[in-house]
């Protein structure tokens, strides 16, 4: 076939102009040195990547070069780019960015952040790839603007989102592109009205619950890809056809695991701390063990057993957490009898009479048995409980500041700043666990812990990551003898998610899914009626996680 | 372009264009940036919008840079360097166009000097990908004739830019801008014998998209605004065309065939 070719009429027009003496003439000097640099910025092959020559302080691991070139080459600028968290999904995205700059392939480009990474994004093409990408301001200049970086929240809103989605846009980043996983949300409809020819999707977790997640991605990036959704759903869902649907999703995705690549990373060095409830608090626990039989014979229903499972291990975690979660049943009047609702009162006040939470005590001993201004981030999965710690810190002369995924974009960067500077301690929800580096700490206290294994591999991630030069140390707190400790001696340690390098783990729960992990979790901690038949379940649960993962290996060395 | 390389660009560069240089060592060096330079250079165009209304005396920018990071002071400049970049676009735009006359020694008699086109340029191949192929041409526009290299035929030459003493020059047979078309139609026919598998390869991928496009949407009796967008997009990824840039090209008045050398 014979292209359409096209001929460069401007110079044509000008030239003539220039004979007619109409325009300067240039020098025989100028003439070769404008000859010779043109030359010397030529793009002389297809596949070769350009970008690397002009990146000389840039350093380029392997499989980052490996992963762009691989992007431009053989997905033609359309992948999802998987690496596990904190191997430089940025760097490589950046590089294939540069790479199609360079080419001039690609001028108008919007980069999709979270809030809170979006100056990040901008500083980092700024000043390691010479990008010059612009922060969106207030008024942001959408046409005007070639590189623009924003969050998701922003582009979509009604007067945005009608003029981005004029614009022919050469490449669209999104970062975190897992939130994309619901179709049916604004967020999914709006990239999809995006009109971009190259396309990058980046996520530490591509499937975190469920292989449709996947499929959505992917119709974004290539719609139809995978067949239509229903199809999908027949041909994949049920597993029979697993082989075929990795193969496809190879030539779309890239997914670097740490272990694989041959780097020497900072070590993790993990603890975990028991803490010990005195008797007072065992007492209260003790008490809201009691209520599930109580609730139980009240009214029949599982709900029950799921309400006293959130309150055992809101109690692990702070009194304020417990007691919020009663005194909304409380107040929204949830309680199937004036007996229940007075139990749910009395509680509420022995609550009023424990002293300092044996966790806090713990943390406050850990800060004050390390080197003065040691920094650490905690993490805690209760709002109630982050309020609490930040207090009770207070209260000992250590300053602490809040992070929470609410925050604004400004906050956010604020407070990382503020911890950077100024405080000890960074407490964080699990919210806001995502989108957050911060390379200069190397201690975590996991204050409770997440029934997601994988929401602890996005926390270890924001400081075992590329940049960060020093071991880092990881402590779990877990009450002995409490729902924390079955999880935390049973199934975490039973499936090695402490000790072993991340990426076996998610191994086995894109297979398993950790949403099914949960759900038996909750099922087995609400419906068991005795400690016995919880060990064994949770034991049987481990064995199956296990038997996966042994499977996958003998399959591997076959 | 290695450090070096960059290192004895800059110092023509800067000399050419009329700026002091004070060389620290080998890889670094001082430059007192002319009027011209300092607006092309150092982006700052309130300060030269403020001089000039104000009618004050500009106070020129210098430039300190190095070429080698182990130098303690300057500003470091590699092939990405968005400075080096910045000098690259004044540079090639400053030599577009030109008209150059070969340098006759009078010998007392009036000489004839032939004139001839040349167009250098690439050859940009375009799809998801792209490359880029050189070319450069010249044609005599008194026969016809066309030479290929022609830039390395000419370069070494000090050719001036205005007519030596007891010179004259012809009168072009062929009208400039026919010699461009001869060019261009010369360059169509060396493309279309080209094989040209990266445009069927890029085409396929496209109809291969297009195709699973389609499915994708089968069910749906009305299509989504995404339907026309994606389909948009995968066409303006792939949709694989040919463009002729031009670097830059001159008419050259010769006295000698350029296959001979120049006096």
């Amino acid at each position: 076939m014979q292209p359409p070719i096209l001929t460069d009429n401007k110079w044509i027009e000008e030239f003539t102009e220039a004979l007619n003496l109409q325009k300067p003439l240039s020098s025989w000097k100028q003439y070769n040195m404008a000859f010779e640099t043109a030359q010397k910025n030529m793009i002389s092959d297809f596949q070769t990547l350009e970008a690397p020559k002009q990146l000389p302080q840039l350093t380029l691991h392997d499989y980052q070069y490996d992963a762009a070139r691989k992007a431009i080459n053989e997905m033609n600028g359309r992948a999802i780019l998987a690496d596990e968290v904190g191997l430089g999904k940025t760097i490589e995205a950046g590089l294939i960015l540069k790479e199609y700059m360079i080419r001039g392939l690609v001028k108008k480009v919007l980069i999709l952040a979270p809030a809170s990474l979006v100056t990040q994004w901008c500083a980092e093409l700024n000043s390691k790839f010479y990008i010059p990408a612009v922060e969106q301001r207030k008024k942001p200049q959408w046409e005007t603007v070639d590189i623009m970086v924003t969050s998701i929240d922003t582009a979509k809103r009604g007067n945005h989102a009608e003029i981005i989605k004029n614009i022919d846009y050469d490449m669209v980043i999104i970062d975190e592109a897992h939130k994309l996983k619901n179709k049916k949300t604004r967020n999914y409809q709006f990239v999809r009205e995006v009109k971009k020819k190259f396309c990058l999707l980046l996520t530490a977790t591509p499937v975190q619950n469920k292989l449709s997640e996947l499929f959505h991605l992917i119709s974004l990036l290539k719609p139809g890809y995978l067949g239509d959704e229903e199809a999908f759903n027949d041909y994949f869902q049920r597993g029979e056809h697993y082989g075929e649907l990795q193969e496809l999703i190879q030539k779309v995705m890239i997914r670097n695991r740490r272990d694989e690549t041959d780097m020497d990373w900072p070590k993790r060095i993990v603890q975990t701390v028991p803490v010990r409830f005195s008797s007072d608090y065992h007492t209260v626990y003790e008490q809201i063990c009691r209520l599930k039989q109580k609730m139980k014979e009240e009214y029949h229903s599982p709900q029950s057993g799921f309400l006293v499972l959130t309150l055992q291990r809101e109690f692990c975690s702070s009194r304020e957490a417990v007691f919020m979660t009663l005194k909304n049943a409380v107040e929204k009047r949830e309680m199937p009898s004036e007996q229940m609702n007075q139990e749910f009162l009395n509680m509420m006040t022995s609550l009023n009479h424990l002293p300092s939470h044996p966790k806090a005590d713990k943390v406050l001993e850990l800060i004050n048995s390390w080197e003065k201004d040691e920094k650490v981030v905690i993490f805690t999965e209760y709002r109630a409980t982050q309020l609490y710690l930040q207090w009770f810190l207070g209260q000992h002369g250590i300053r602490s500041v809040p992070f929470r995924g609410g925050f604004k974009r400004s906050k956010k960067d604020w407070m990382r700043q503020l911890f950077q500077n100024q405080a000890q301690v960074l407490i964080a929800t699990e919210a806001g666990g995502e989108g957050i580096n911060l390379q200069f700490c190397h201690r975590i206290i996991n204050y409770d812990l997440p029934w997601n294994p994988m929401r602890i591999e996005q926390r270890i991630g924001r400081l075992h990551r590329l940049g960060q030069e020093k071991d880092v140390n990881i402590y779990h707190l877990a009450v002995e003898n409490t729902i924390e400790d079955h999880i935390l001696k049973l199934l975490y340690k039973k499936i090695g998610l402490f000790e072993g390098v991340i990426g076996e783990l998610d191994h086995i729960l894109e297979k398993f899914g950790s949403n099914h992990i949960q759900s038996h979790l909750s099922s087995i901690f609400s419906q068991s009626e005795s400690e016995g038949e919880m060990r064994i379940k949770l034991d049987h649960l481990s064995s199956i996680v296990l038997e996966e993962e042994k499977e996958e290996a003998t399959h591997a060395t076959n | 372009m290695q450090q070096t390389e960059i290192c004895t660009f800059l110092k023509t560069f800067f000399s050419e264009n009329g700026c002091a240089i004070t060389e620290n060592s080998p890889y670094s060096m001082q430059v007192q940036l002319t009027e011209e330079l300092d607006k092309a250079l150092m982006n700052r165009p309130f300060y030269w919008h403020y001089i000039e209304k104000m009618g004050g005396q500009p106070n020129l920018a210098t430039l300190s840079l190095k070429t080698d990071p182990k130098e303690e002071e300057g500003e470091l400049i590699h092939f990405g360097s968005p400075r080096l970049h910045k000098i690259f676009s004044y540079v090639i735009e400053k030599g577009r166009f030109g008209q150059f006359f070969e340098p006759v020694p009078p010998e007392g008699k009036t000489v004839p000097l032939k004139p001839w086109l040349c167009l250098n340029g690439k050859i940009v191949y375009h799809c998801h990908q792209k490359k880029e192929e050189f070319f450069s041409i010249g044609l005599s526009l008194i026969t016809g004739e066309m030479l290929k290299e022609f830039h390395s035929l000419v370069k070494s030459s000090s050719l001036k830019v205005s007519i030596p003493d007891f010179c004259f020059t012809l009168t072009p047979l062929i009208k400039p801008g026919s010699g461009i078309d001869r060019i261009h139609q010369y360059l169509f026919h060396t493309i279309e014998k080209e094989n040209h598998q990266w445009a069927e390869e890029a085409m396929c991928k496209m109809d291969k998209e297009l195709a699973l496009l389609e499915r994708f949407y089968a069910g749906t009796t009305e299509k989504p605004p995404s339907y026309e967008k994606e389909k948009a997009s995968i066409t303006g990824l792939y949709a694989p065309s040919i463009q002729l840039d031009i670097i830059n090209g001159g008419i050259f008045y010769l006295h000698n065939h350029p296959l001979t050398g120049f006096s």
